[in-house]
């Protein structure tokens, strides 16, 4: 269960980087239209999925840091455009999630099946914690206990309990794609 | 090569905080016909038909959601009839949700014709397609933009009393930001009685009534309906909800008066737009 996942292969290059790229693009568009789409009606114990959090870290387990942040700042950007909510915040949360997660998924020993759990179970707390300084510092206010009963703590659950098949299923999409590790200096 | 590599990543990161900042900034800094409020209204754009899709798809789900919740609800006082509630389902939950329908149409037409509205008024009917997805803030996307009439401010109601107000446009649909949303203020006055102030959303839901002077008298019970002041988006006399609670304290200079919508934002369909 908790083996050592192989060092990143060899980087891709030439016609890979535009198939890379193509795969990437595509889950971005998925992504957008799950969290504009289907989330707004799929309310689960009090809370809708965050598909883009999911994503952005299934994302970044699977590809590293820096590719992690750049696909949250896209979607993070993309998703605030489309819902009508000051974009920036979103994609500043997104790309803290998606170059931690990978930053996390290059030096840690990862075991596959749990990765994703506690990666997006530390992401989600991230992001809400990021999402709650901002919306304090917009001078937006909330009960602690509301949003923790109502909001913070269906989240995590729902979050935590989708993590795996989103996972699963990203890994897919980006075929051979597996957990990064930076190869020993 | 790992030197540099983090190095780049560093920059990576940094450049895309950088942006996400100046992205925030200029979104506020600009005005609403700015390039970022206008790229924001071409993806609203993309979306609602997806989103209309999508929530016409979700519908018999929560129709038949809502219908199971009620059902379990009141299972310990009708166990005996539980075999003949289950071969009736189908017909019942279809019945309910016509009534509902009807309900709220019916609702509509009284809104329509209880003279609230000044002579002329015209209205757009329209269909919540969307809900926001966060917390943070209560909007809805209704399925009636530009061509309809629509415009930016137009008063939201349904047959229950006030909805909110139209903040962006598109041509074929429209955000609506709720009375609850917490950036949202409505001019309002309690009845009977007349003691003004402004009705304040927030983030749990609750409405509660600010700036109304300690010397004005308030109980719970009064309606408070929008008061219409000179300049208000809102005609005088919608109706927002009533008074559950007021607080006095000897610090404040105002009283905290907690207000219950009248409108029943979780279960919104069918809501009218007050053209202006």
């Amino acid at each position: 269960m908790s083996q050592r996942m192989p060092a990143i292969e060899k980087p891709v290059e030439g016609p890979r980087i535009a198939v890379e790229l193509a795969r990437l693009g595509a889950l971005l568009i998925v992504v957008v239209l799950l969290q504009t789409v289907v989330a707004p009606n799929l309310r689960v114990l009090g809370a809708n999925p965050d598909f883009v959090l999911l994503v952005v870290v299934s994302v970044a387990l699977l590809r590293g840091a820096e590719t992690g942040a750049v696909f949250g700042f896209v979607a993070g950007g993309l998703v605030s455009l489309a819902l009508f909510v000051p974009p920036g915040v979103q994609s500043l949360v997104m790309v803290a999630v998606g170059f931690l997660a990978g930053r996390y998924a290059e030096t840690a020993d990862l075991s596959p099946s749990v990765a994703p759990i506690v990666t997006v179970f530390a992401g989600t707390v991230l992001a809400e914690s990021l999402s709650l300084l901002a919306q304090f510092l917009f001078g937006r206010q909330v009960p602690v206990g509301y949003l923790f009963g109502h909001w913070f703590v269906p989240l995590l659950v729902l979050n935590t309990l989708l993590a795996v098949p989103i996972y699963v299923a990203c890994r897919w999409w980006l075929k051979g794609a597996r957990h990064v590790r930076l190869p020993e200096a | 090569m790992n030197r540099k590599r983090a190095l780049r990543r560093r920059i990576v990161v940094a450049t895309l905080l950088v942006l996400s900042v100046a992205l925030l900034t200029v979104y506020f800094r600009e005005s609403s016909d700015g390039p970022v409020h206008r790229i924001e209204a071409s993806g609203l754009h993309v979306v609602a038909p997806l989103q209309s899709g999508a929530a016409r798809i979700a519908q018999p789900f929560h129709d038949g959601w809502n219908w199971a919740a009620d059902l379990f609800s009141a299972q310990s006082q009708n166990r005996q009839l539980r075999n003949e509630v289950q071969q009736l389902r189908q017909q019942v939950a279809q019945n309910l949700v016509t009534q509902q329908q009807n309900d709220e149409l019916r609702g509509l037409l009284q809104m329509r014709g209880a003279q609230l509205f000044p002579k002329g008024s015209r209205f757009a009917d329209a269909r919540v397609i969307a809900r926001s997805a966060t917390a943070w803030y209560s909007t809805v996307t209704i399925d009636a933009g530009s061509a309809a009439g629509v415009r930016v401010n137009d008063a939201v109601v349904n047959g229950e009393g006030l909805v909110g107000r139209v903040t962006a446009v598109t041509p074929d649909v429209s955000q609506v930001t709720l009375v609850t949303d917490q950036d949202s203020y409505v001019d309002a006055m309690t009845l009977p009685g007349g003691a003004q102030g402004l009705i304040h959303g927030s983030v749990t839901g609750d409405l509660t009534m600010e700036y109304v002077d300690r010397s004005q008298k308030v109980i719970a019970g009064q309606v408070v309906v929008t008061s219409g002041l000179k300049g208000s988006i809102f005609t005088r006399g919608i109706p927002v909800g009533r008074v559950s609670s007021v607080a006095q304290q000897d610090v404040e200079l105002y009283q905290s008066i907690s207000v219950v919508p009248y409108v029943d934002f979780h279960t919104l369909d069918l809501v009218l737009v007050v053209l202006s």
